[in-house]
């Protein structure tokens, strides 16, 4: 499994998305799995395309064609806005 | 060099963090202090010219990768300071206008380096560290939008390591 957070104002855009997701190799990389996800909710698609958001696996600000393995916490990260 | 990262809802008290700043060495000849509040801004305004008013703010962040780069943070201020001490300290959950938010304390030999460090960690955290405010204004939630005056804040240290 492949467990999917989202931060700040994409949870609002990911309220009805499922959050485990099967591993799988069609979704090898963070970016398939945004495009994955924009096929069926669209806003959120959008949202998580925009330039400042980053992408962790693992807790770990990674590149978009990062792979993958089971298991990964992959999280969407839009800018912060801590302090 | 001794290190307090602490994400907290609670709130803290400067005095307590201040002692703990001052007791770490004797070495230390400087303890600077930050402290961040909530503060009622005015978002907009309507038709007859009223502006709304924050009720709260609601801090969300990433448990433990919060931490982690908060660690990392002050182990980079630590290559660039000579400093004795950090503590760092940011609540989470629903605050209030003059509440608290966040506090960085920096003890070191002498007080430019805690004074600079101090800056430092504070424009770092706005920028890197995973926190996200939501506001409600006025009953209307909204999450923040990152401001470009805090990531110029961050830029000045780039390129610029003490020695």
């Amino acid at each position: 499994m492949i467990n999917l957070l989202f931060f700040g104002r994409l949870g609002d855009c990911a309220l009805d998305v499922d959050k485990s997701i099967f591993y799988q190799d069609d979704l090898a990389t963070p970016l398939d799995v945004r495009d994955w996800l924009a096929k069926a909710h669209g806003d959120l698609g959008k949202a998580l395309s925009e330039p400042q958001v980053l992408v962790s696996v693992n807790k770990r600000v990674v590149k978009w064609d990062h792979p993958l393995a089971d298991n990964d916490e992959l999280a969407f990260l839009p800018p912060v806005t801590g302090g | 060099m001794s290190i307090y990262v602490s994400v907290q809802t609670k709130d803290f008290t400067v005095a307590n963090e201040y002692q703990r700043l001052r007791q770490i060495t004797h070495s230390a000849g400087a303890v600077v202090t930050f402290s961040g509040l909530v503060r009622d801004f005015e978002v907009g305004s309507d038709e007859q010219g009223q502006k709304d008013s924050l009720k709260s703010l609601t801090l969300q962040h990433y448990p433990e990768m919060t931490e982690r780069l908060l660690e990392e943070i002050i182990e980079e201020s630590q290559k660039r300071w000579s400093v004795l001490g950090v503590t760092v300290i940011h609540r989470v959950g629903r605050l209030l206008p003059n509440d608290q938010i966040v506090f960085v304390g920096v003890a070191s030999t002498h007080r430019d380096d805690a004074f600079q460090a101090a800056q430092f960690l504070m424009d770092y955290l706005k920028t890197r560290a995973t926190f996200w405010k939501k506001a409600d204004v006025d009953g209307t939630e909204q999450w923040l939008e990152a401001k470009g005056s805090d990531t110029a804040a961050a830029s000045r240290w780039e390129g610029s390591k003490h020695d």
